[in-house]
């Protein structure tokens, strides 16, 4: 029914030369599904509304008041950010996801690489069967990868350490060490976040025109040479995005270091986001633990947008 | 003359088989039988442990296999009231977060994709910013909107506050561009109401983005657990990733071949669905990775 509305509006408008009246029904023929479509957005953004904006904004709001859950909010301006930007602690958590940034996502792109290589170069049934073994992981949760990796590191009667113990070399309580807890964390995380970066990576690999290798190879290029002149730069941007994305993660990592080791020892496994959440549970200031929060994902959420628009823009073009 | 032509493409094609040839066949399959190892082997190793006896999962000297196959440890876990009444209700409760995410998304998809509105430009901008408030900044005031919902301890507080995802929202409507408007013209003519359009045209073309969104949906409900330990309170209405963090640090120690029993049990249901749709699930990687 809404069909015939073009060709009506389109003559009326010829018949009376009324401009502004011919805008008003051009806007009602442009706006014509305005009444179903709220309907059809209407629970999306009610709930968006009341479990994301409505909560973003309160956050803002009382990040600059001191606050706890008994009594009322008290405006301090600035104070929860000072507070929180001269805070070693702080400093230390950041510090901290830094680390286990350059611990994952380096080895987890190497290797991906590696595995999207392979991919390539195999036939497709073999092919198909690495891609479901190394998606397999992605899907368990945190959790359960906790307690298969907690029992694996364990000190006296761990795999890990019986393994070693094969080489002669004494047990590590991985754990338990300082030295070691936060790199024990890095591999069950390379081992979760393996999957979707290895199949991207893939993806992106395919979809690099044969004949470039074709003539790469009638010029008598070896195996490294199609790698760095080749499949690299082809690869360019699909690297730099997956580098982004590994590094927001990693950095958000909260769920492996909460259940395995509580951030502890010593707070050498306290990334940021488990620094916060410590506050959360344990600080009756709220202001601070929200201002933290803020402070480190208005970082990270322009680095997101950025990406997006990078992404989309990629997309469009497609 | 079409004949040799072929001879000679299908010779072309033929890798030679020289030494070098093999060794390099050889080498790729040892690599990717290393890969598909170091990728599987946690599992494996859960599943190994989940017959061991109390004292075999941690033990010196160190056993690979356990010395007798305890199927008890299923048949005790399963015997725990709780684990199946957790079991029970997470499932319930991914079904209907699932269900509810692909509806709700789905139709604010379809209008975004299909519709035209006033304010679509600004409204879309707003949804998809959502995208980029990471979950910590909101988490403390998202618990305080659900308290004061009066939605703590509850069902409700587990399934409605995700299920409206800009993410979604966006994964579907990309699908929704690509489907030919001839088609909805077509329906139209007919005399479609938008309505009519969406759930017998739009609908029955959604499976490949529906299969995808609802697993991700899924698994995001059955591995969840930071927002679980913050709004369920009662031991019975914990969701499995609850329980077994709490039993662990509660029982754990002294029964870690049941804890690990209850994990395999735990990450059955998510490893069965990941085999029957992996061919989608892998096959949309692409799309669904830049989200």
């Amino acid at each position: 029914m809404t069909v015939t509305h073009p060709t009506m509006t389109e003559t009326e408008a010829l018949i009376v030369p009324d401009a502004r009246a011919a805008r008003h029904r051009h806007r009602r023929y442009l706006y014509r599904d305005g009444k179903i479509a709220y309907w059809l957005l209407l629970p999306a953004v009610v709930l968006l509304a009341i479990f994301v904006i409505w909560p973003a904004i309160y956050a803002a709001y009382l990040s600059f008041h001191d606050w706890s859950f008994y009594k009322a909010p008290e405006f301090v301006g600035w104070r929860n950010y000072a507070n929180v930007l001269t805070d070693p602690l702080f400093w230390a958590a950041i510090g901290r996801g830094f680390v286990f940034v350059a611990m994952t996502v380096p080895p987890m792109l190497l290797l991906a690489f590696g595995f999207s290589s392979l991919v390539v170069a195999v036939s497709r049934h073999f092919a198909s069967t690495l891609k479901v073994s190394i998606y397999l992981p992605t899907i368990i949760s945190t959790v359960i990868t906790s307690i298969i990796f907690v029992v694996i590191y364990d000190y006296s009667g761990g795999l890990l350490n019986a393994f070693l113990g094969l080489f002669g070399i004494d047990p590590v309580a991985w754990l338990g060490d300082p030295k070691w807890a936060l790199l024990a964390i890095a591999i069950p995380a390379i081992w979760l976040g393996m999957g979707l970066t290895s199949l991207i990576m893939v993806a992106a690999m395919i979809d690099i025109p044969t004949e470039y290798y074709e003539a790469a190879a009638m010029e008598g290029a070896n195996w490294w040479q199609k790698t760095f002149f080749i499949t690299i730069p082809q690869m360019k941007n699909i690297i730099l995005y997956l580098l982004v994305t590994g590094f927001v993660a990693a950095i958000q990592q909260l769920d492996l270091p909460l259940v395995m080791t509580q951030g502890g020892p010593l707070d050498s496994t306290t990334l940021p986001n488990l620094f916060i959440f410590n506050h959360f549970t344990n600080d009756v200031n709220v202001g601070y633990s929200i201002a933290a929060a803020l402070l480190l994902f208005v970082v990270l959420g322009t680095v997101s947008a950025l990406i997006f628009r990078f992404v989309n823009s990629e997309r469009l073009v497609d | 003359m079409a004949v040799v032509a072929q001879e000679v493409a299908a010779i072309r094609r033929r890798p030679q088989r020289t030494t070098s040839w093999w060794l390099y066949a050889i080498g790729k399959t040892i690599v990717g039988v290393v890969f598909i190892v170091a990728s599987l082997f946690p599992l494996l190793w859960l599943v190994i442990a989940g017959f061991k006896s109390k004292t075999e999962v941690i033990s010196t000297p160190f056993q690979f296999f356990p010395e007798v196959w305890k199927w008890e440890n299923y048949a005790q876990i399963l015997g725990d009231p709780t684990f199946l009444l957790t079991m029970g209700w997470t499932f319930l409760g991914a079904v209907l977060f699932t269900a509810l995410a692909l509806t709700v998304n789905s139709l604010a998809a379809y209008a975004f994709a299909r519709l035209d509105f006033r304010f679509k430009r600004t409204l879309w901008t707003v949804v998809i910013t959502t995208m980029f408030i990471p979950g910590m900044t909101i988490l403390l005031t998202s618990f305080i909107v659900v308290t004061d919902l009066g939605m703590l301890d509850s069902l409700a507080v587990l399934v409605i506050p995700g299920a409206a995802t800009a993410a979604m929202i966006f994964f579907i409507r990309q699908f929704y561009l690509s489907i030919p408007s001839s088609l909805e013209e077509a329906a139209m003519l007919d005399g479609c109401g938008r309505l009519r359009i969406f759930f017998f045209l739009f609908l029955p073309l959604s499976k490949p983005p529906f299969v995808v969104m609802g697993i991700t949906a899924f698994l995001a409900y059955w591995n969840s657990y930071v927002w679980p330990i913050l709004t369920i309170t009662s031991p019975e209405r914990f969701v499995v990733q609850q329980f077994l963090a709490t039993f662990r640090t509660g029982r754990g120690s002294s029964e870690l071949g049941l804890l690990m029993a209850g994990s395999v049990l735990a990450a059955a249901p998510e490893i069965i669905l990941f085999l029957i749709f992996q061919r989608q699930i892998i096959g949309n990687i692409k799309m669904a990775g830049l989200k």
